[in-house]
């Protein structure tokens, strides 16, 4: 009795589970709406303006941005590309871009602008090219970031340092210059020697002057880019070069240089305190005299729970040298409505939008007006930057970053060989050298 | 509204419905009594999702593994090239070595305090509010529990740095450590799981009838020889499931390195399933290698686990014997 | 030295669940042992101590007061933020001040809603399935069930990243992306984990009961439903909490297919609280305010459901 009931039931139960997990709907699609992705939560009411402007304008065409943190981001974008669901726009960055044009994910916009007749030389000079290759352009200039010193005032003042000063360091990889000097001056040990003194115990430090924050992998953009360029230190031969110059001593001698103020003086924490947090956290816990870091983190440094300022870098034997970095919106090739993406990425390369992302001061927009903007709505707030724009505006002053095939296995060969040498497990000259030829090799 | 959806909900499952009222009698008192058709019924509904997303994805991986592919442009056929080329792979042979260290790290340890805190949980306080604070770590979600340690671990800022200065200890590298971040990463995951883990195990003490301890105290049997005799026998199919199923998870952990050290500091915590994700993510996208990656760790794990059950005759329950 | 024999006898043959305990003697070893245990407790608890120490934290003092015990300014602020407890207007001016803290906040209850669906769902689905499974497997002789047993048994051994790529090519071609069908399926119908976990119970199971059954001429439908499900309540009861435990704390998959805010988890709502920016930390006091908040259920759940798991297993053999 029952067990046939019983049995019956059961039945229905498996099927009727069984089809509700196959009943399928289908879901209604707008029929233009624009998916934009980034990464910044800080940037997103900027760029809602933006889009909410350029709906105004464009009534027929809906933009739906989305915000994903860092750390999912790109895994977020690879998975798209793959599925074919990445979204229609989206903010690019240059150490991922060539890889995506392998791929051939990217749109190119070249036919675009030139029909619009869109004017690609109002950007800071330079950035526009970073996103051309071979006469294609894969990305308009959204902003760009260079980097100085951010220090901690009460620190640097307490050294009998006038912050004025951090403005004119020199530095050479041989004895340091007088960045070393400054960096020896803000570093102190339990018994209140700093580094100068002949007494100065560098097992025993309470107070660091400076740490890079992490070796920097294959670009050091924080890190060494800028010591090692001002040594006269050159990445390859070129944007979309085909030969990385990683054993030139120029960069050999910048990162010994660097490893040693660990390694040999006591002038940083070690690699494994860099390492965990990260600088930015490192710098607020508030005892380290200062660091270097890019524009993008001014507003992380502002909030520290102490007075912090930034200055300019230091003069190498081959001047003051930035890395000057630059993100751009590319359309993705799946899009299923290129001519509207490309509307959407016109307008957010154009004076209009910049000026209102200028205007909320959190990045430094592409367009030198909206740059110089954010330089005053962050001045009206209190907070001089100026270090950051007079380097991007300097002549000589910027290099860029080095695009070329192969960026995510050089990342993972040069972050190993550079964390060797900051861990004293290699010395910089060999270990730079192996890791040139495995590099290259990847050229063949 | 959503228009594309005109048929009603239960149209299928009314039509399920008359049919199986339909079926006749003498096909269900057959179906009843045969064990093969039963047996197939019963494991149908999870056939199908093995089959969808477990069985055909692997299989598809094995082919995968001979092809040179980025899943975006069309593949190439290259025969056993990517086998050759992680065979040749420094950084391949360097992952598995590292990933077995740190199975040798976490699961020994991690089974015994989970043994450990069962027993204990059984003979000297029982309540579930204990249970729930051994199980707590397990309740956080897995990128919490790695962020957290990271902070907790910190070289410069974390608090056990800071307490083993107190106690005189000094300061460790941690996970910035070549030489500790593998024994870190194990500490972190036995803390979220060892808990967990003592919950199956306590389980299973609990399925052993109390009357097998009163027999062999009559018979004069001490403390440490019930736990040896009783006990740990009684516990094998038990045991055995946590021992196979923590080892196949350990030999693929994965969230804790990538929210922590990412492979590094120099390599030194790159595990298996980390080279596999760089073959992905990282690099440009490697499908056959990571697939090959994939088809020799599936292999290794196998082996392992066949290892295991043989040994541990996990088939096999001891409490037939007794009862 | 546990329980006097008859105590047990009683307990064993009236099935009676008091919860008088039997009084236990004061010896060296127990000592030894509560020691132990306690030091267990507080190197379970001290890192959930660390979580609320963080959450109290106001978000300027994070890193400078990094190594202290309890902050010096404790704060509820950042459960408010997390909570949406605060205005808007209140939270923009917050971030402006201090960018590193998440313009996030947690729509707790609706987040809590799409994570029971999702949880619950799977959890419904997968432990009955896997238990059907199990049982065939265990109890039920048919052509390939071991092959069939092995190849689940192999499925644990496939690593996950294998799995996702082409799970989540399927999920989109069915149009799921952003659906909790989609968050559900590939764990709906089974897990290789849960199918081998329900068999081993099944193994243990007596079979004395079931032989007298067939004796008296019962079906194996019958069997299953009166005899092994009754029986196995309590690893039936376990093997559901630890699925939706375990869905509950599920990242990528709801990551990948569930970020409409419609339907998105709890964890991928935390996320907001990760780094945003390249070399930007996490928002540390936000994503620990957040992990509170996201705990509290599950916790609860295992608290209330705990006791009815260890206890129904305990009975288990002799209903």
């Amino acid at each position: 009795m029952f067990n046939k009931k019983g049995f019956k039931l059961l039945l229905i139960v498996v099927l009727v589970a069984l089809t509700f997990s196959a009943v399928m709907t289908t879901r209604a699609q707008d029929s233009v709406t624009v998916k934009y992705v980034l990464w910044d939560t800080n940037q997103l009411p900027a760029y809602q303006a933006c889009a909410d402007a350029f709906t105004a304008a464009n009534p027929s065409i809906k933009i739906e941005i989305e915000q994903l943190g860092w750390d999912d981001y790109w895994t977020a974008i690879t998975t798209g590309f793959i599925s074919g669901d990445a979204p229609d726009v989206f903010t690019d960055h240059l150490a991922k871009y060539p890889e995506f044009v392998v791929l051939e994910q990217l749109v190119d916009l070249q036919p675009f602008v030139e029909r619009d007749e869109v004017a690609t030389d109002i950007y800071y000079p330079g950035l526009a090219d970073l996103w051309t290759k071979d006469g294609a352009r894969y990305g308009l200039p959204k902003d760009w970031d260079t980097v100085a010193i951010v220090y901690n005032k009460a620190l640097v003042e307490a050294a009998g340092i006038d912050p004025a000063t951090l403005n004119d360091l020199t530095w050479n990889p041989e004895d340091g210059g007088t960045f070393e000097q400054v960096i020896a001056q803000l570093t102190i040990d339990a018994n209140g020697n700093n580094g100068l003194s002949p007494d100065f115990d560098k097992e025993n430090v309470v107070q660091y002057g400076f740490t890079p924050g992490g070796m920097g992998g294959g670009y050091g953009q924080t890190e060494w880019s800028w010591l090692a360029v001002a040594n006269g230190f050159t990445f390859n031969n070129g944007t979309w070069g085909d030969e990385y110059y990683y054993d030139d001593p120029a960069l050999a001698s910048t990162i010994q240089w660097m490893a040693d103020l660990w390694l040999e003086k006591g002038y940083s924490p070690n690699l494994a305190e860099q390492q965990g947090l990260g600088r930015s956290a490192l710098f607020q816990a508030g005892n380290i005299g200062f660091v270097v870091d890019g524009s993008w983190m001014i507003g992380t440094y502002v909030a520290s729970d102490f007075e912090v300022g930034f200055a300019r870098l230091p003069a190498g034997p081959n001047g003051r040298k930035s890395m000057f970095n630059g993100l751009a919106d590319s359309i993705w090739v799946g899009s299923k409505h290129i001519e509207e993406s490309w509307q959407w990425v016109k307008f957010l390369g154009s004076a209009d939008c910049q000026t209102i992302v200028g205007q909320s001061g959190v990045v430094f927009p592409a367009i030198p007006d909206a740059a110089t903007l954010s330089l005053q709505v962050r001045a009206d707030a209190g907070v001089d930057v100026s270090a950051f724009v007079d380097q991007a505006n300097e002549e000589g002053g910027t290099f860029l970053f080095p695009i070329t095939d192969w960026g995510g296995e050089i990342s993972t060969i040069m972050t190993e060989t550079m964390d060797s040498i900051g861990l004293g497990e290699a010395d910089a000259a060999s270990a730079l050298k192996d890791a040139n030829d495995e590099v290259n090799s990847l050229f063949q | 509204m959503q228009t594309a959806e005109s048929r009603p909900f239960w149209e299928w499952p009314l039509k399920i419905l008359v049919t199986i009222i339909l079926i006749p009698k003498k096909f269900l008192d057959w179906a009843m009594n045969s064990e093969a058709f039963l047996g197939y019924l019963f494991i149908l509904p999870s056939l199908i999702g093995f089959i969808a997303f477990f069985a055909y994805p692997a299989v598809r991986s094995v082919y995968i593994s001979t092809l040179e592919w980025n899943l975006l442009t069309p593949a190439k056929h290259v025969g056993d090239d990517n086998y050759q080329f992680i065979y040749h792979d420094e950084r391949f042979r360097e992952a598995l070595k590292t990933t077995v260290y740190y199975v040798l790290y976490n699961i020994p340890l991690q089974t015994l305090l989970a043994l450990m805190i069962a027993v204990m949980m059984d003979k000297v306080h029982n309540s579930s509010f204990l249970r729930g604070i051994f199980v707590l770590p397990w309740l956080l979600p897995n990128v919490v529990v790695a962020l957290l340690w990271l902070w907790m671990m910190d070289p410069s800022l974390g608090i056990i740095n800071q307490a083993l200065k107190q106690v005189g200890i000094g300061e460790q590298g941690f996970l910035g450590d070549p030489d500790q971040v593998i024994q870190s990463l194990a500490a972190i995951n036995i803390w979220r799981h060892a808990g967990y883990t003592s919950i199956l195990v306590f389980a299973g003490l609990k399925t052993i009838p109390k009357g097998l301890y009163e027999a062999a105290a009559i018979d004069g049997a001490g403390e440490i020889q019930k736990f040896l005799r009783i006990t740990i026998p009684l516990l094998r199919p038990v045991l055995s499931f946590v021992l196979v199923t923590s080892v196949i998870g350990s030999f693929q952990v994965f969230d804790t390195i990538a929210i922590t050290t990412e492979g590094g500091p120099a390599g030194s915590s790159r595990v298996i399933l980390y080279y596999i994700y760089e073959q992905v993510f990282e690099r440009r996208i490697h499908m056959g290698t990571a697939s090959a990656a994939s088809v020799v760790l599936f292999l290794i794990l196998f082996t392992v686990t066949a290892i295991q059950m043989t040994f541990l005759r996990a088939g096999k329950s001891d409490l037939a014997e007794y009862s | 030295m546990m329980a006097t024999l008859s105590k047990l006898q009683v307990k064993r043959f009236t099935r009676e669940t008091t919860n008088h305990e039997p009084k236990k003697r004061i010896s060296g070893s127990r000592i030894l042992m509560w020691l132990f245990l306690i030091l267990l407790l507080f190197v379970t608890i001290f890192p959930l101590y660390w979580v609320i120490r963080t959450a109290v934290t106001p978000p300027k003092k994070v890193y400078s007061e990094a190594r202290a015990l309890a902050p010096s300014d404790p704060t509820t602020q950042n459960i408010e933020r997390v909570l949406g407890l605060i205005s808007d207007e209140e939270l923009t001016a917050l971030v402006k001040k201090n960018p590193t803290i998440s313009a996030g906040k947690l729509d707790f209850l609706h987040f809590v809603k799409n994570s029971c669906i999702v949880a619950g769902a799977i959890t419904a689905g997968q432990t009955f399935f896997s238990s059907l499974a199990a049982y065939a497997f265990a109890r039920l002789r048919f052509p390939l069930r071991n092959l069939i047993f092995y190849s689940y048994l192999g499925g644990l051994m496939v690593p996950s990243i294998v799995l996702f790529i082409p799970n989540f090519v399927l999920i989109r071609n069915m149009e799921w992306i952003g659906t909790y069908k989609g968050m559900i399926a590939p764990t709906f119908l089974m897990t290789p984990f849960a199918v081998f976990f329900m068999r081993q119970f099944f193994l243990n199971l007596n079979t004395d009961l079931e032989e007298a059954a067939k004796l008296d001429g019962a079906t194996h439908a019958g069997i299953f439903l009166k005899i092994a499900m009754p029986l196995s309540k309590g690893p039936i009861f376990t093997l559901a909490i630890l699925t939706f435990i375990t869905s509950w704390n599920e990242y990528l998959w709801p990551f990948l297919v569930g970020r409409d805010e419609k339907v998105r988890v709890l964890t991928v709502a935390l996320s907001v609280f990760r780094s945003q920016t390249p070399q930007g930390g996490p928002d540390w006091a936000g994503l620990m305010a957040g992990t509170i908040v996201a705990v509290i259920p599950t916790f609860l759940l295992f608290i209330f459901l705990g006791r009815k798991v260890v206890d129904s297993i305990q009975f288990s053999g002799f209903k």
